[in-house]
């Protein structure tokens, strides 16, 4: 199709070796002491990555890119600063460098601002797919057309927003004062349609996508079109509900939707804060028997796996719910230590232009007994729930109330769809009453969770 | 202080130069916005002419180049203690071509001549057999600019930025001793684009923005509530001399307060009186997005065909507006070099028009907006909104609430989202009270509120002459600074998400 044998592979490459990275973040550490800071973190990323967007068949964009940053975390007597660049000059670096040290000087000394010192490193596998650049742009261009095709194949499908295909690669390197200097390499690519359906004035959306770490393990082209497709018909013709109290079903899908609130109330900062709903549960039953929470940065090929975490301490796998009760909070270095506890490993970060938070790896609910058919045949009357709009549950108060769609479930039958209408409740409330946990969790999303039922929610219609 | 000077004086205070390469401060001083001119600009202009020509070299209508640098600045205070202090610098340039329908982008973080004569290569690869088009030799263009500055963001001490969180904390923490913590975020950035393209536009300027967010979290042992109030300007740190840290924290303090006594909300179809100000992100989400005109071009968007019919009541009018003087939304030309300006895009009910960039507009055969917008040079421009409101209407705000029996008064939104194809939209209520017999009660807590965008504004049955705005950032895969803006409306029957019957 391009019939320009360059253009079939990737552009551009990370162009130093990861000696060359390893070495510069290790002098920066040095130099920070010479500039005055008494504690440093360097905090290098490269990467490389690759998108393309394809609609009616042709290609809509095509962007390509590499780069590099870094950040600097320094401690001077006690205070913090940070700063990041994304150029890698020497006079660059070293100007951002005292730009960390002097921003320092102005916040407020405290005992915990520390550095992480353990030196280990996770074993995980499969982080990195050396064949993902190797293969020819021209077939992932042509996978995006597939996908799109196939997903349009469907005649209740009348239009396409567009198919993609990303890709991406990056290195991390970190090394700190304490002495250790760690790096990693990871790849990721994903693949995804986006179609409408219409009937009459009726118009409806449906998207699927797929990421993973590997490009062989990319799901089947069918699987993820068909997903779409159904998706965008399966709720049309929908019939509107009265408000009333029911059972409500969260399919995987709507069920990571939770998932986000409660990660919110297990933030050991927010926690210490006094700013969770669950800050008075540890050791203690807050939800159902059924409910058991575990995140886990060790899984091989997992997208939210790492050998160490935002700030170099090695990743765990950790119960932080076990049936109901509260195990443990999630804490990075500084937060643990104001805590009285140690790094769990958590140090979240969203690249070198910021300093650590706290975040999960891959986290996810425990699958249970039940398949999802089973699930739904014991149900009387409920609602099956597909979508879920809206912030989720409120991390601070456990305050939830969302957008919702799905199909309306009478004696243990799907009867209709359902838009438009409304859920709510308080997440206490709603983790206590799920009553059924099912066996079906995909453990390949960051956030998963199986199809579960939660004996009665508040749901507002008509 | 005029545009000019303020450039002069971020160069020279030694930030940006200290942190770029020799070529970028060339370019910042290459193209002139036509009231002066740079030294060094023939040869400036030469590279760039070579790079849009390596661009088209293989077809293409247009390409563009986009070269940016942005310094930015961050102080987080929390429990009363400055946290961290983020200082940080980002440059890089990107090259574009439009070849038909397709778009091919490459970006680069080293601004030398070598790497974007390799964008541009990179980039060239999407037109391949497509049109071929010359580009225009690049000279100065004019715009007019919206942004005044008297005490540039580059030139404040940092002392001056803590005392303003100081003042902020101490504020909060003494409005009332239920208030247990505030949250002050502090940021400000000011960013330096170059753009320049095949149809001969050369255009430079820089852009200060400010954002300041207070939250406070109450406590009284029996309930809590996180609030939060959020200032934003494209202006100098002389923001502070209209708004006040104090009055920004009061304001968060009085939500955080007033909200311990929220109760469960009631669920169902309710009418809803919406407060002047933030509360507009609701026609940002439900109108203004379906109005961009991406969706439209891939004739996918709700609003596809319907310019010139009525799609709302006659007491609606909406406007997205970037030229309104200093405000977040407002960047004098997008960073496609269009000038912005006052689109109606919906008026007295009639749909006007839709807001573009220049794919959109060229796919369209519609004028172009100037809502061409891009995150930093790691994106490309997509249409995005700048300040979205419903435009004043004739009644007065206490009649609206007066003469509503039953419903939610809804004062602030957290925010929300919408479909742009299907319409079905989304919001939070941040601070919401229960109506009796047209006066405010009870607060209610968080509850969500959802509908389609053409039943909302159809809906619409009373607007206020009251237009205010308040600051947010909108997101469409990547990040814009918006205003959304509206008076006090009504909406008739709107479904509401509340837990209890």
């Amino acid at each position: 199709m391009w019939g320009d044998q360059e253009l079939n592979y990737s552009r551009f490459t990370i162009e130093k070796s990861i000696m060359d990275y390893i070495k510069l973040t290790e002098s920066l550490v040095s130099k920070s002491k010479q500039f005055g800071a008494s504690a440093a973190e360097v905090y290098l990323e490269t990467g490389r990555n690759l998108s393309i967007q394809v609609r009616n068949g042709e290609v809509e964009t095509i962007e390509e890119a590499s780069s590099a940053g870094v950040g600097f975390r320094v401690i001077v007597e006690g205070k913090m600063g940070f700063s990041h660049c994304n150029d890698l000059s020497n006079t660059a670096l070293e100007d951002t460098l005292k730009r960390a040290i002097e921003f320092a000087k102005l916040t407020t000394p405290d005992d915990n601002n520390l550095l992480p010192d353990d030196k280990g490193y996770t074993q995980v596998d499969g982080l990195y797919d050396p064949e993902i650049i190797k293969i020819p742009m021209d077939k992932k261009i042509q996978m995006a057309i597939n996908l799109e095709k196939l997903a349009m194949k469907d005649p209740r499908i009348t239009k396409s927003s567009g198919a993609g295909y990303r890709e991406g690669e990056g290195e991390v390197y970190i090394s700190n004062s304490n002495g250790f200097s760690k790096n990693y390499k990871s790849t990721s690519c994903s693949i995804g349609v986006d179609v409408v359906a219409e009937k009459d004035e009726q118009k409806n959306t449906g998207g699927e996508s797929c990421s993973r770490r590997y490009f062989a393990d990319l799901l089947p082209l069918e699987e993820i079109a068909s997903k779409a497709a159904k998706k965008a018909w399966e709720l049309l013709d929908p019939v509107m509900i009265p408000t009333q109290r029911a059972a409500v079903i969260f399919d995987p899908d709507v069920a990571r939707s939770l998932i986000g609130g409660i990660l919110g109330a297990l933030n050991g900062e927010r926690v210490t804060q006094g700013a969770s709903f669950l800050k008075d549960y540890l050791d203690k039953p807050f939800a159902s028997p059924l409910l058991t929470i575990i995140d886990d940065g060790t899984r091989a090929k997992g997208m939210g796996s790492a050998p160490f975490d935002g700030e170099g301490v090695p990743t765990q796998k950790r119960v932080l719910v076990e049936k109901g009760v509260v195990k443990g909070f999630i804490y990075n270095t500084i937060m643990a230590h104001r805590a009285g506890t140690t790094s769990t490993g958590n140090a979240s970060r969203g690249g070198f232009t910021s300093l650590p938070g706290i975040g999960t790896h891959n986290l996810y609910i425990e699958a249970g007994a039940n398949t999802p058919a089973e699930i739904i045949k014991a149900t009387d009357k409920g609602l099956l729930l597909k979508e879920v709009t809206g912030y989720g549950i409120d991390p601070v108060t456990g305050n939830f109330s969302g957008g919702a769609t799905g199909f309306w479930i009478e004696n243990g039958e799907i009867k209709h769809p359902v838009q438009g209408v409304t859920i709510a409740g308080n997440a206490l409330d709603i983790l206590n009453d799920i009553d059924m946990m099912g066996n079906d969790l995909d453990m390949n999303r960051g956030m998963a969770a199986p199809t579960f039922r939660v004996k009665t929610m508040q749901i507002g219609g008509q | 202080m005029p545009r000019r000077k303020f450039l002069e004086m971020s160069l020279r205070g030694g930030l940006v130069l200290a942190a770029s390469s020799p070529l970028m401060t060339q370019f910042l001083s290459s193209c002139s916005t036509g009231t002066t001119t740079a030294p060094g600009l023939a040869i400036d202009k030469s590279i760039l002419n070579k790079v849009i020509a390596k661009a088209l070299e293989k077809g293409g209508e247009f390409a563009d180049v986009y070269i940016e640098n942005r310094v930015s600045r961050q102080i987080v205070m929390e429990e009363s203690k400055f946290k961290s202090g983020l200082y940080g610098i980002s440059q890089g340039a990107g090259v574009r071509v439009i070849s038909g329908n397709k778009t091919g982008y490459a970006y680069t973080e080293e601004i030398t001549k070598e790497k974007l004569m390799r964008a541009a290569e990179v980039a060239s690869f999407v037109a391949l057999n497509g049109k071929m088009a010359l580009p225009v030799s690049i000279s100065d263009t004019n715009r007019q600019s919206f942004i005044t500055v008297q005490q540039p963001l580059l030139g404040v001490a940092d002392e001056k930025r803590i005392d303003i969180m100081k003042r902020a904390d101490q504020a909060a923490m003494d409005y009332d001793k239920r208030i247990k913590m505030a949250m002050i975020n502090y940021y400000d950035e000011v960013r330096g684009r170059v753009i320049a393209n095949s149809e001969g536009v050369c255009l430079k300027d820089e852009l200060p923005m400010m954002f300041f967010i207070v939250q406070t979290m109450s406590d009284n042992g029996k309930a809590r509530h996180m609030s939060r109030e959020r200032l934003s300007k494209h202006m100098g740190f002389e923001m502070f001399d209209q708004y006040t840290p104090e009055m920004v924290a009061q304001r968060a303090a009085r939500e955080a307060i007033a909200m311990l006594d929220a109760q469960d909300a009631p669920a169902g179809m309710m009418d809803v009186v919406m407060q002047n100000g933030w509360g507009g992100v609701l026609v940002h989400e439900a109108v203004g997005h379906p109005l961009e005109a991406d969706n439209i071009a891939k004739k996918i968007g709700a609003f596809t065909g319907k310019v010139g019919q009525k799609v709302a009541s006659d007491i609606f009018t909406m406007v997205d507006d970037g030229s309104i003087p200093n405000a977040r939304g407002t960047i004098n030309f997008d960073d496609e070099g269009t000038q912005t300006k006052r689109n109606v895009l919906i008026e007295k009910g009639i749909l006007k028009g839709y807001m573009s960039d220049i794919l959109s507009a060229k796919q369209l055969g519609m004028e172009r907006t100037g809502n061409g917008r891009r995150e930093s040079f790691q994106y490309i421009p997509i249409p995005r909104m700048t300040n979205t409101f419903i435009a004043n209407g004739s009644s007065d705000p206490a009649d609206i609430l007066a003469s509503t029996k039953k419903g939610i008064y809804v004062q602030s939104l957290s925010g929300g989202s919408v479909n742009p194809v299907t319409g079905v939209f989304n919001f939070t209520c941040r601070e919401a009270y229960l109506i009796k017999n047209g006066k405010k009660t009870v607060p209610i807590k968080g509850a969500t509120l959802i509908g389609s965008c053409l039943g909302v504004i159809s809906n619409i049955d009373a607007v206020g002459n009251d237009l205010d705005f308040g600051p947010g950032i909108c997101g469409k895969g990547q990040n814009a600074e918006v205003d959304a803006g509206m008076p006090t409306v009504r909406i008739r029957g709107i479904n509401v998400g509340g837990s209890r019957a």
